[in-house]
Order: structure tokens, then sequence, then C-alpha cells
């Protein structure tokens, strides 16, 4: 399993707590009103450890179905990720029918409301990737988000069981309402040794190859 | 763009719009042509706002840009952006916006990326969902009333049982057969019986053999007319044999159709009031100590027998009895005494005399009979002597014997008087002329 140390953690941390920022701005911008995007915290995972946190505490999880926005990103130099946001269907439900100022009881999320649910994956996985694709001074092509709704244990039945994840753990706060998500990027070996390369390099961290020039 | 792709564009049904890296239009297809009014030729090489001819969504304008920047793809939702660009319904009036949602995307031109933006129309969307929402809306309501009305209904039906329990009245309600479906506790213990064990059989079942017919025929008047039910009638308790009687009342129910359902009414055991107003009424029109008719009970009997023999041409007697030194009776051996020789002298007078007759005790120790029928004066002095008999004979106090004697006056109508008072005056005054005699032998 690959791991960050402390030092690469802080500044996955920086970069994405920057580009979040910015996302909540935007939600601001277009639903006039204060958005709030917390600072993230970011780890590595397995699949499986990840299902189990995601399932951990809740007796219930079986029927507490997620939201999952997924997006698809690929570098021209073959880095690929999934990129995933996870938030529980009900409270993002609520989310968006406070974004709408709709409080009509339909059990189930509605076609429009998904979309909106897809606009709002969309502005915070772009952000988060734009910080990435900062970071590696390249061009990362992303596909539009697509929006499904499942059980915490059956999420991540289509990935890999040796899937690297790349979690990080946000939540969004608006008008006393609180949010409590995941931001996954997925990844494959490849594609998660080249990462962590790039990370290594960019933050001059021990480990890397080249030779570190002076900023 | 090649033909092709301009054909295969104005085929599909969703709005695109190719930008080149400059931002400038190069594929306008007709999706867009028809809800815009601008023919493609137009606005080819022309930036979007430009195009258009007004400011776009700075968001829109935004995520083009991104797109063609760093190459990713952005979605922009109707519910947050309703309608951004200004396309209108094609052959409407231009005043309201065709709803969009609209996907921007990287595409890859000969090696160049562009900006596609897939225009959606997502008005039958908006509308098919609003009607929803405002479905869920109604029937939230529907639910609120509906619940409310099931509170309201527990409530008032906790209230009747409440009510039926402490009714000291049985409540009871069965079908037009007169099978029961609900009885109260009271009536559960009038009937002696539990609901399970009569819901089988109609109440009027459980009646005498003797009742059963007249209850049952009331019962089905009452079905038929849709009328009150109200009898009453004798119901032998089966726990303990008692013999009652009941009053049962009941209301005829109806279904939803106007159709007599059933009935819901009242049992009652009036046993108690019953045999109190017998008695009531035995009192009203008879002596307390003697059991004998009273005298207003009498004087009613002398009326109306005067009348009848007024028709028919009858006789009537009336004979007037008072004891002779009874005074002396009560002075020596007690009041209690006294009663005992009045309630004797009583029933004797009640035993020699026919049934028909009437006999009532007319004061202290007054007695008054009124004879029908008294056409042979030879026989009325036989009742006379006979009284008299039967009347000194020895009475028993207990400690010691009695005898008493009486007198008797006698008044006949017609012969004596027309009306009552002219009969009693003169009966009364022929008895103290007998007692005169009785006391006065010499005279």
């Amino acid at each position: 399993m690959h791991t960050f140390s402390e030092l690469e953690l802080d500044a996955l941390t920086e970069a994405f707590n920057l580009s979040l920022g910015e996302a909540a701005a935007t939600f601001s911008a277009i639903v006039h009103e204060e958005i709030e995007l917390s600072v993230p915290t970011i780890e590595i995972l397995s699949r499986d450890a990840l299902t189990e946190r995601l399932t951990q505490g809740r007796p219930d999880s079986g029927n507490d179905r997620l939201c999952r926005i997924n997006q698809r990103f690929n570098s021209a130099d073959g880095f690929q990720t999934d990129a995933l946001l996870l938030f529980p269907e009900h409270g993002s439900l609520e989310i968006v029918r406070r974004m709408l100022g709709d409080d009509t009881p339909v059990q189930h999320i509605t076609e429009l409301e998904q979309d909106a649910l897809a606009e709002i994956g969309n502005i915070i996985i772009n952000s988060c990737m734009a910080s990435l694709a900062n970071l590696f001074g390249t061009e990362i092509i992303g596909s539009l988000p697509s929006v499904q709704s499942r059980s915490a244990a059956t999420l991540l039945d289509d990935r890999d069981a040796d899937s690297v994840i790349l979690v990080a753990r946000i939540s969004m706060n608006m008008a006393a309402h609180n949010l409590s998500g995941f931001v996954l990027f997925i990844m494959d070996v490849p594609s998660i040794t080249s990462f962590m390369g790039q990370i290594r390099r960019l933050f001059r961290l021990p480990g890397h190859d080249d030779p570190a020039p002076a900023p | 763009m090649t033909g092709f792709h301009s054909l295969l564009a104005d085929c599909v049904d969703i709005g695109l719009i190719l930008l080149n890296r400059e931002g400038r239009i190069c594929l306008w297809n007709r999706w867009i042509e028809q809800r815009s009014s601008l023919d493609a030729a137009r606005v080819v090489q022309l930036p979007l706002a430009e195009a258009f001819g007004a400011p776009i969504d700075p968001r829109l304008a935004l995520v083009v840009r991104e797109t063609l920047d760093f190459g990713w793809s952005a979605r922009l939702s109707h519910a947050l952006h309703p309608m951004p660009l200004p396309l209108f319904p094609p052959g409407c009036k231009q005043d309201e916006r065709v709803k969009q949602a609209i996907d921007v995307i990287p595409v890859d031109v000969d090696g160049v990326r562009h900006c596609l933006l897939q225009i959606r129309d997502v008005t039958e969307t908006v509308r098919r969902e609003a009607l929803l929402k405002q479905q869920a809306r109604q029937l939230r309501s529907d639910l609120q009333r509906l619940s409310r009305a099931q509170v309201e209904l527990q409530h008032s039906e906790m209230r009747f049982r409440e009510l039926a329990r402490q009714a000291p009245a049985g409540l009871f309600e069965a079908d037009s057969h007169a099978r029961c479906t609900f009885l109260n506790e009271r009536c559960e213990q009038i009937l002696g019986r539990s609901l399970p064990e009569v819901t089988d059989i109609p109440w009027l079942d459980l009646l005498p053999p003797g009742e059963q017919q007249r209850v049952r025929d009331s019962w089905r008047l009452a079905v038929a007319s849709a009328t009150r039910f109200a009898e009453e009638f004798v119901f032998i308790r089966p726990d303990d044999g008692s013999r009652r009687r009941m009053r049962a009342e009941a209301g005829p129910l109806r279904d939803e159709l106007g159709r007599i359902s059933g009935f819901i009414g009242t049992m009652v055991d009036v046993t108690e009031f019953h045999e109190r107003a017998v008695l009531n009424e035995f009192r009203a029109n008879h002596d307390s100590l003697t059991a004998l008719l009273n005298r207003d009970r009498f004087d009613r009997h002398l009326c109306a027998a005067i009348t009848g023999a007024a028709e028919s041409g009858e006789r009537v007697a009336v004979l007037f009895i008072d004891l002779d030194d009874f005074k002396q009776i009560n002075d020596t051996h007690g009041h209690q005494a006294g009663d005992t020789v009045l309630k004797t002298i009583a029933s004797r007078l009640r035993r020699t005399l026919r049934n028909e007759d009437r006999v009532a005790r007319y004061g202290g120790d007054e007695f008054a009979v009124l004879l029908n029928g008294a056409h042979d004066r030879r026989a009325l002095d036989g009742v006379i002597a006979k009284i008299k008999r039967v009347v000194a004979l020895p009475i028993n106090l207990g400690h010691c014997h009695v005898h008493i004697c009486c007198s008797i006056g006698l008044a006949i109508y017609p012969d004596h008087g027309r009306d009552p008072a002219t009969l009693l005056t003169h009966s009364d005054k022929s008895m103290y002329s007998a007692k005169r005699r009785h006391s006065d032998p010499q005279r």
C-alpha cells in the first residue's frame, strides 16, 4: 500500500483547501447564499478499507443510500483517475432543495434535482482536479459528471479490490444544514505511482529523483 | 466543419454550438437556428455574446473558458441556471425563454481543442416535475387532513366507549334482524350474556316465549317503517332466574345508501320502576291499612255505577257501615288493636261480598259498600244481615278476643236519590238512625 508522509498530506491538503474555497465562492454566487466548504482531510485507502469506513458505525447503512457523482479524468502523460464525490442521499437532497428554495416532500430525487446535484459535484470535483493539474503542470481532460444513488456497501463494487484511492473528506455548510461527504480519486497502480512521484517532485520531498532546483 | 458533420448536427433534437480555440462559433445547428431565429451563416466566426447580441450568463462564459483552456467538462443544470441563453420556443412570440440545461465539453477537432455546448430543452421536464411536486403537496395536505380526521375519530370513538362504559343504561346496537353488534357492559349485565354469546341470535329470541311474538312484531314494524322501536317486556335473567321487566328503545341506523342497517338504543331494567308505579297506583286508590278502596276511588265507582244504572234502568245500593264503640277498643287495647280490628273487618267484608261489589274504608271506622243490580230488597236485607253477622264474630287480638257490632245504613238509586251526594247522605242518615236504635233498643 502506498502511503503519504505527513508533509505530503499537508501539501495536498493545502492545495485542495485553496480550490475548495473557490468552489464555495462559485456556489455562493450561483445561489446568492453563504456556502462554506470545510478544510479537507486527506488520506490514502484501499477500496475495502474505504467501504468499511463508509459503513462504519452505521448499522442501518445498508439502507442509507449515498449519492455518487462521477467524472473521469485523463492526462496526456497517461495519468488516469476517476473522481467521485459522495454524499448521503437524504442530506444532499435536502441541500439541493434548500438551494432551490423548495420543500416539496417528493421522496426520491427528481431529474432536475439530479442535474443540479451533478452540477454541484462538477464544481467541487473540477476545483479539486484544478489543484492537481496545477501541481502537476499538466492538462487533465475531464468528462461530464454522472449521478448514481447506491447503498454504501455496494458503492464501490464496480472498482478493483486493489484500487488505491486518494480520499479527501469535506463537509458543506449552508444555513444550518451540514452535509459531510468525500471526494475520492480512484487510480490504477501506474497512475498512483506517477501521482506520488509528481507530489514528491513538486514539494521537493525526500525520495524524488530530480535534483531540486532552487525556488 | 464538413457538410456531413453539419448535416448530422442538424438532425439531432438537441442544441449544438461548437466554439473554436478562440471561442468563436464554428457550428450552429438547426435546433439553435430555430430557437434563436439566427441563421448559422450570420453567426459563424462570432463570439457567443456577439452572436446573440446580448451578454450571456457569466457562469456559462467561465466554463466555456475553462473547457477551452484546461479541457474540463461542466454541466449547467436548469435548477441553478434556468435559462442561460436567449433561446425561444420555435414559432412562438419571443417572451419566454426555453428552459435549458447545458453541458459544456472539450472536443478535439483536427488536433485542436474546441468547446462543444450541448443545450437541452427541459421545458417538458420542468412542467412534469412541477406537476409532480404539486401532487406531492396535495398528497401531503390530504394526508395531514386525513390523519387529523383519524385522530378526531379516535377521540370520538374513545369518548363514545367511555360514555358507553359509564352509562347507567344498557346500550345496544343490532342489525335489522335484531342480531346484536354492540353491547355495553351494562347491557351485558342486564341480558346476563356477553356480546360473543349473542352475536348470532336475534336478541328477541332471549325473551320468554309468551313475549316473543308481540315484541318481534313491534321490531318488524319499526324496521319496515324505519321508525323508533319502543317496547316493555318481561325478561328472565339467565344467571339468577329472576323475572325482570325491561324497556327497550331504539332508533334506526342507515347505511350509505339510506337503507335501514340496524338500530341503536337503550335497554333499561324497569322492574322496580314498574313495581313502584303499580304500588303508587294502588296507594292512590286504596286505603293503606285495610287495602280496601279509599273514599275517592269509591266515589268515582259510585258515579260510574249511577251513570251505568241510569242507562240500563238498574238499581244500585249503597251501604254505610259504622263500627259501634270502636273508640272503646282503641282506648282499652291501644291503636294497634284498633288497626287489627279494622283490618279483620275489612277482610271479612271482602270475603262476604261478591267480587264485583265495591268495598271501601270511607273514614276512621266507617266502611261503604256499593252493590250493583240491587233490585231485590229481600236479597239486600240478606246481605245486610250477613255483614252484621260476620262483623260480630269475635276478633283475636293475640292476648284476648273482642266483639264489635256495626250499624248499617242503606240508600238505593233511584229510590233515595239520583246523585252520589244525595245517596251518600241518605245512607249516612239511615246508618245513624240504625245506630240510635241499636244503642237505645227501647225507642
